[in-house]
């Protein structure tokens, strides 16, 4: 009885060793990376020597650091508000529409996911040579905007199907407006995707590594290209501080969104 | 906003040609977007790779005839065979596991999974830089133990981009592989013990069979990631151990020879897209992602 | 004396502070059809799932020809079984899954095939061979299912409600099937239904279950004339239930009063009743007579007003109340002369045959 936890006998310890093991193995790094933030050794000697803030001092004063952070910041906003608008709008189109061609747009719309980043960024790159928006807060948005729509897109198609039309027409009967409806009955029944569609959106561009390093210049990088730029040289203990920072921005924002969809069920 | 109102509500030849291009128009905006700054700068950079420096395919014939860029495709090969059977091989237990514990345990499993798939890719990729290095924890940890004199070079090679990449791959093939088991019916396996199959032979006859689908679309989709991975490489790897993306990326950066970057681009693209549709032809749509 | 084939012995099963089953005891004959029958929740599963080896015991143990099975893990164990849900195995073919329980006890390529062969024309589905699972109905899946579980003999045969998932008309097909192939193979199989009818056609003898505790065991005609607990003259038949006290007791038969009625003498009594206690008289609709005007003579009988009258093909029903409130069914054949004009509200004296009733206490 394969599929029976509590009749697997010696093979119910096996399993639960190698499960053990494999959430170590992935939680442990993050958690050293997070002790060693405040370990005093320059040389991330483990265990530290002694505990500081030297390190997030450092960010603090820097303000490369800070202008770095804001900048991802900024974007990130940006992208989020752009892409679940862009994104709610396609996804009402792939939905209830019915035309030809439908299904490759929808395909087309999530190929940005698969394919390897690395590509579009270099053609991003070559074309953004061309038309000046390297460097640009617009080159960045631009850039993460079609790698984070794919996620909002498949976020919010997926809760519009599941949202019964006859809902938002019986309003419209009612005497709502087509667009009252859609702005009183559909979208606060399809708001946890909307949610997700935002949270996904602002991870995506927060987080986002291989385009934000050929966009960047000296005078515009984000978070992670700081961090990158960085560890090109050396291994110093303020990319642990900077990297703790963005651990507990995404601890945060996972709480919020669990948060947001136990208070949607109830 | 005006772009939400619809009246696809009641029907009508004339009207519902009018909504059917208007559900059309409501996905302009995505569509223009996606043309304009996808579609458009990969076609004109493949467009490149056979248009500089000459017109011809004088680009590619460099590539697959230069030893050190076949020795790179070979590379990038290897290494992500090995992280797709690692991960494999730790993914299938743990996804097993997650699909029959009791759902206290799987829980705090499955946060840790959560938590280290968004965790920045950096961050992860700093943590193995420090943890791996030859004065870090574990080369630390092994001489403390006395399995070895030396420090292991762990960092800059084969052995670094493979604990690396499997640790960013894992969730990956984990999380499919637990929706596939949990799929299978516990009654299956009952009736395959009351058969008179010993537990060894329930694992190999039925349940990994059962769970064949899932391994391998898990194991193509983690192989196609790994192929065009970039950042994790280039940190853990070092310069001995380049894989194609960072090729890629030196082609245009560093050499600014957009040609050559635009057929190695190429190259990458149609083996991705070709796993991917094998993929898509065996199991249908699944997601697939490198953030 | 010979021993028992297979003998269920104080079986218990607890989960953490709830019991499941408790003092199953149980014998089953070689060749019998037994059936578990209860509601959901009996534990009629459970005790199907200990003898299969899926649970264990807290107390108890299961003698298979005298030897004790508890032990013994369920791919030892040589038995058969087919589940409530399709668990052929979905990537092996029809042919391959009867030849699983084959492979693994590394019989020869030929006496496989052979068996197979002979299996699928025991089921009746030859020339399915080469068929997935997917490709075939749920019937069918079942008739392959009990063919991939008697084909290595097994000297006993589970099933756990394997028709529950099936259309009554299939359903009744399949019944037809086990039983044909149940005389055929001489298999003792132990079967769990929570469907009376089911459990009526098929069984020699049915245990009743009724919250983790057998109620009675017997044949199914025994279950109807004398049932020993108001769940199974409940679940068995139907059955209405009339409040009455019992004034005096002797030899298992009761004399008793309902409301200001007449004595009636000679009930047959099933627990521990004391005079002047009050208990539940159970009455068949269908052993119950009807008559208009006046009360009958040969027997006792209840007055009540006609509640509803329901037509239903053969039969004719009358729901009619008695005075203290509760109602009784009455069922008569069509064209009853009784129920000629008969409309709400009317007054009828139902009678019954004293013997053929039943007093149950507490």
């Amino acid at each position: 009885m394969l599929l029976n936890f509590d009749r697997l006998g010696a093979w119910k310890w096996i399993l639960l060793a190698i499960t053990g093991l494999t959430a170590a193995f992935l939680i442990l790094p993050i958690l050293f990376i997070a002790a060693l933030s405040f370990g005093s050794s320059q040389w991330l000697i483990f265990p530290p020597p002694s505990w500081t803030l030297r390190w997030y001092a450092d960010f603090f004063a820097d303000p490369r650091w800070l202008e770095a952070a804001w900048t991802s910041f900024r974007i990130a906003a940006i992208v989020t508000v752009l892409s679940v608008l862009i994104g709610l709008v396609a996804s009402f189109g792939l939905v209830r529409g019915r035309f030809i061609g439908k299904e490759a747009l929808r395909a087309l719309f999530l190929t940005p996911m698969i394919l390897p980043v690395v590509v579009l960024a270099v053609a991003l790159y070559a074309f953004f040579l061309r038309i000046g928006l390297n460097g640009t807060t617009t080159g960045f948005v631009i850039a993460h905007l079609v790698v984070a729509l794919p996620f909002s897109i498949l976020s919010i198609t997926n809760v519009l199907e599941g949202f019964d039309k006859s809902i938002e027409d019986a309003a419209v009967l009612c005497g709502a407006h087509p667009l009252e409806a859609k702005i009183r009955v559909t979208l606060p029944a399809i708001s946890h995707g909307l949610f997700s569609a935002a949270v996904f959106s602002f991870l995506t561009s927060w987080d986002e590594v291989v385009l934000a390093i050929f966009m960047a210049s000296p005078t515009l990088q984000t978070l992670p290209v700081k961090i990158w730029a960085t560890l090109r040289q050396d291994l110093t203990p303020v990319v642990a501080a900077a990297s703790t920072l963005l651990i507990i921005v995404t601890i945060a924002l996972m709480l919020l969104a669990a948060l947001v969809r136990k208070g949607l069920k109830s | 906003m005006a772009l939400l109102t619809d009246t696809s509500s009641s029907a009508g030849a004339v009207k519902s040609r009018v909504v059917r291009q208007y559900n059309f128009a409501q996905t302009l905006p995505a569509l223009l977007l996606i043309l304009v700054f996808f579609v458009l700068p990969v076609l004109a950079l493949l467009l490149r790779s056979v248009m500089e420096p000459e017109p011809g395919f004088g680009n590619y014939a460099e590539l697959l005839g230069t030893t050190t860029y076949l020795k790179i495709f070979l590379n990038t090969f290897i290494v992500s065979a090995l992280v797709t059977v690692v991960s494999l091989l730790i993914g299938f237990p743990v996804a097993w596991a997650l699909a029959i514990m009791p759902s206290r345990l799987s829980t705090v499993v499955f946060a840790i999974l959560i938590l280290s798939m968004w965790t920045n890719l950096l961050t992860r990729t700093y943590a193995w830089m420090v943890l791996l290095q030859r004065t870090g924890v574990i080369n630390k940890t092994l001489m403390g133990l006395g399995l070895i004199n030396e420090p292991l070079p762990l960092v800059n090679n084969l052995i670094g981009v493979t604990i690396g990449m499997t640790y960013i791959m894992l969730p990956f093939i984990i999380l499919p592989l637990y929706g596939v088991i949990r799929r299978i019916d516990p009654a299956i396996l009952q009736a395959a013990a009351l058969c008179g199959a010993t537990r060894f032979q329930a694992l190999t006859r039925i349940l990994i069979p059962l769970a064949a689908p899932g391994m391998v679309s898990g194991a193509l989709m983690v192989f196609v990631m790994s192929l065009g991975y970039f950042v994790t490489p280039a940190l853990l790897g070092g310069t001995a151990n380049m894989m194609l993306a960072e090729l890629i990326a030196q082609f245009v950066q560093s050499l600014v020879n957009w040609g050559m970057g635009g057929a190695a681009a190429l190259v990458l693209l149609v083996v991705t897209l070709t796993l991917y549709a094998i993929q898509l032809r065996l199991f249908g749509p699944a997601r697939i992602g490198e953030r | 004396m010979t021993e028992p084939f297979l003998h269920i012995e104080g079986l218990r099963k607890d989960y953490g502070i709830v019991t499941a089953v408790q003092n199953i005891n149980l014998t089953v004959e070689r060749g019998e059809f037994m059936t578990f029958l209860g509601p959901s929740g009996s534990g009629k599963s459970t005790t199907l799932y200990i003898l299969a080896g899926f649970e264990n015991p807290t107390a108890g143990d299961i003698l298979l020809d005298g030897k004790s099975l508890i032990a013994t893990p369920s791919h030892k164990r040589n038995i058969g079984m087919v589940f409530q849900r399709y668990t052929l195995f979905p990537h092996l073919s029809v042919g391959e899954n009867i030849a699983f329980p084959l492979k693994v006890r590394r019989w020869g390529k030929a006496a496989i095939d052979a068996r197979v062969r002979e299996m699928l024309r025991l089921v009746r589905l030859e020339g399915f061979e080469e068929r997935k699972p997917a490709q075939m109905s749920g019937g069918q899946q079942q008739r392959v299912a009990l063919a991939r579980a008697l084909a290595y003999d097994p000297p006993v045969l589970l099933m756990d409600e394997p028709l529950s998932a099936l259309d009554k008309k299939l359903r009744e097909e399949i019944q037809h099937e086990i039983r044909r192939i149940h005389q055929e193979t001489e298999v003792t199989i132990l079967y769990v239904t929570h469907d009376q009818e089911e459990a009526l056609r098929l069984s020699d003898r049915i245990a009743v279950f009724s919250k983790g505790v057998i109620d009675q065991i017997g044949t199914g005609p025994e279950l109807y004339a004398n049932p020993s607990t108001r769940f199974v003259a409940e679940f068995i038949g139907d059955s209405d239930f009339v409040t009455c006290k019992i004034l005096s007791m002797r030899d298992g038969l009761a004399d008793l009063s309902i409301g200001a009625g007449a004595p009636i003498a000679g009930v047959p009594v099933h627990g521990i009743a004391t005079a002047g206690g009050t208990a539940s008289l159970m009455l068949r609709p269908e052993r119950l007579t009807l008559t208009r005007g006046t009360a009958p003579q040969a027997m006792p009988s209840l007055p009540a007003a006609v509640l509803d009258i329901t037509f239903l093909g053969s039969n004719i029903h009358v729901a009619a109340s008695t005075g203290s409130g509760e109602t009784l069914s009455v069922r008569l054949p069509f064209g009853h002369p009784a129920t000629a004009g008969l409309s709400r509200g009317d007054t009828v004296f139902l009678g019954f045959d004293p013997a053929g009733a039943h007093v149950f206490c507490g």
